[in-house]
């Protein structure tokens, strides 16, 4: 088993996903079969092939720099669950 | 209503003065209240689709139309965010997010005058296969078995777009296709699922799930309708750095279904004992009236596809936990308060998605993580190397490939496989075709014997949607499948 209570919980923690001790068995039940179905890659060689990470053959366009007046401050924070003036309002991080 | 309407009849109605764009909507708008139990919609514009009409009727009574198609009202995934109107990607994450800007594709649609009649359900994030892991719930298949009364799936994630224009909730509509999300429900539900080639569209606005494989696309009635909606939706998006600079095409005035000494492609790895035996018929019989129709039959060899799914299921994943890292419940959509930071972002984003979207995460932060990124995700990019050299090997030899979109027709919603995997394997057909970036297309050919739709996938090289929709017109003209779901939901 790959993903074990103690492996879980850490990759909850990196994910930034808290798992209930209910979800436990289940969900590494889920990932642990699906990390079989992956697994299957291993017996395919690759050594001499380069990766691919988009499909598409094209180099990035630089564009023009420059001013537009899109994305006030004012647009940004209109969907903010919590905000003061021009900010963000999130729990203490500093004591 | 007529089952007839598609947005080439009804551009015509319109410039007739035989229906106002108006009347349109309040009849399409009149379908969706009548349709609610298939749950396809997340959000109904009622007052901005009205209001909307009147100003297209307005226009073409001062011939100031936008586009021939100034005037018909469609549906729009839940996926595209649309300045003003809800945009939830069925998720309870982002229920309560009202965008203040609008996709480039939803912006072309409206520059052309078409009307949104609002946002249709779809799997959380676009991940599923049956629309099962909404937020919203399922949304129900117009098409039922013969030989039971059990509700079945239309396919996922666009499955709400599907089956509303399948169950003439709306006569065309906007999906995106990220492993099979366009083609495996359109396959489902009777109707036409393009996934135009990686680039062709812009991805500007729309909800990211895994950003090199998503393509947005429409699902029409018909091969004819595909061809209009891309015209009007495709070309670069300087907004989008990955949409292609190739000069878009005039697909529906270029339609041309000769495909005399065309070659079309039948994979050999795609066969399989497992297929049901209506479906292996109909790809045969496809492949016949191709060469009766002109084209020569080239047997071909895809020699990795059956890599490309797990090469996928390390892919997405990782690109979604990527894409899935914003919501945080700092700048926008739902917050659940913690103790401290790490406790809001860890409660939150375990109240706002859902299991499948989770483990999506979780499987993507692992391939992704120390250690294991080159067993896993660099291993995936590798495979993916070599399907795509596959086809570009296969494209010196052939114009077109015609496989099954799909390993069955639409199964019951309660007969889900609770394995995730099983449900992956719904789109062993499709996947490989995002991972090369190709174009591929869903028709309808014929039912299976308990009257429910059955798919062919069509897939050509990189950029050639006119191809691909003329080889497609051919078989649509052919046929002339013009089967409809009975509207059991009316009763």
């Amino acid at each position: 088993m790959e993903f074990d209570k103690k492996s879980l919980l850490k990759l909850g923690k990196l994910a930034r996903i808290s798992i209930s001790d209910d979800k436990l068995n289940n969900l590494s039940k889920d990932l642990n079969s699906i990390l079989e179905f992956v697994d299957q890659l291993k017996e395919i060689k690759t050594d001499q092939v380069d990766p691919t990470s988009n499909s598409l053959d094209q180099k990035l366009e630089v564009r023009d720099d420059k001013v537009d007046t899109k994305n006030s401050a004012e647009d940004i924070l209109e969907n903010a669950p919590e905000k003061e003036m021009d900010f963000f309002v999130v729990p203490k991080v500093i004591e | 209503m007529k089952d007839s309407y598609t947005l080439k009849s009804l551009a015509v109605l319109l410039e007739n003065n035989k229906i106002s764009s108006k009347e349109l909507t309040s009849e399409y708008l009149k379908n969706i209240e009548n349709g609610k139990e298939l749950n396809c919609y997340n959000t109904i514009s009622q007052e901005k689709a009205l209001i909307d009409a009147e100003k297209s009727d307005e226009r073409r009574k001062s011939q100031n139309l936008r586009s021939k198609y100034d005037g018909i009202p469609i549906g729009i995934k839940d996926l595209f965010c649309t300045k003003g109107v809800t945009t939830t990607a069925s998720s309870k994450i982002l229920s309560n997010f009202v965008p203040n800007y609008e996709s480039t594709v939803t912006q072309n649609c409206d520059d052309a005058g078409l009307i949104s009649l609002g946002k249709l359900n779809c799997d959380e994030f676009a991940m599923g296969s049956t629309n099962k892991t909404s937020f919203f719930g399922s949304v129900k298949n117009p098409w039922k078995s013969v030989n039971s009364d059990n509700e079945l799936v239309p396919g996922g994630s666009s499955g709400g777009s599907a089956a509303a224009v399948s169950g003439d909730l709306c006569v065309a509509s906007l999906g995106t296709d990220t492993g099979g999300s366009i083609r495996q429900p359109a396959s489902f539900t009777g109707t036409v699922g393009l996934k135009p080639s990686y680039g062709r569209v812009s991805r500007w606005g729309i909800v990211a799930f895994a950003s090199s494989l998503d393509q947005a696309g429409p699902i029409t009635k018909t091969v004819e309708d595909a061809a209009i909606l891309l015209d009007i939706i495709s070309g670069h998006d300087e907004k989008d750095s990955t949409s292609s600079v190739n000069p878009k095409e005039n697909y529906y005035q270029n339609l041309n279904s000769d495909i005399k000494g065309m070659k079309i492609g039948i994979p050999k790895e795609f066969r399989s004992d497992k297929l049901p035996a209506s479906t292996q018929k109909s790809w045969d019989e496809c492949a016949n009236l191709l060469k009766t129709n002109g084209a020569e039959i080239v047997d071909i060899s895809l020699p990795h596809t059956m890599s490309a799914l797990p090469a996928y299921y390390i892919i997405a994943p990782a690109e979604a936990s990527s894409n899935l890292a914003r919501y945080d419940g700092v700048r926008y959509g739902l917050r659940v308060k913690g103790n401290d930071l790490i406790d809001m972002y860890e409660k939150t984003r375990s109240e706002g998605f859902g299991d499948e979207v989770k483990r999506r995460i979780l499987i993507g932060t692992y391939v992704l993580s120390s250690g294991y990124y080159d067993a896993y995700y660099i291993k995936a990019q590798k495979i993916r190397s070599l399907i795509k050299s596959d086809y570009v090997e296969a494209f010196k030899k052939v114009d077109a490939i015609l496989t099954p979109s799909t390993p069955s027709t639409a199964f019951e919603i309660a007969n889900e496989p609770s394995d995730p995997v099983q449900n992956y394997l719904n789109d062993i057909f499709t996947v490989p075709v995002n991972l090369a970036g190709l174009p591929g297309i869903s028709i309808p050919f014929a039912n299976d014997e308990n009257n429910l739709p059955i798919g062919l996938q069509l897939i050509t090289n990189s950029f050639e949607e006119q191809k691909l929709l003329n080889v497609a017109r051919n078989i649509e003209e052919t046929i002339n499948y013009s089967e409809t779901p009975e509207k059991w939901w009316l009763k």
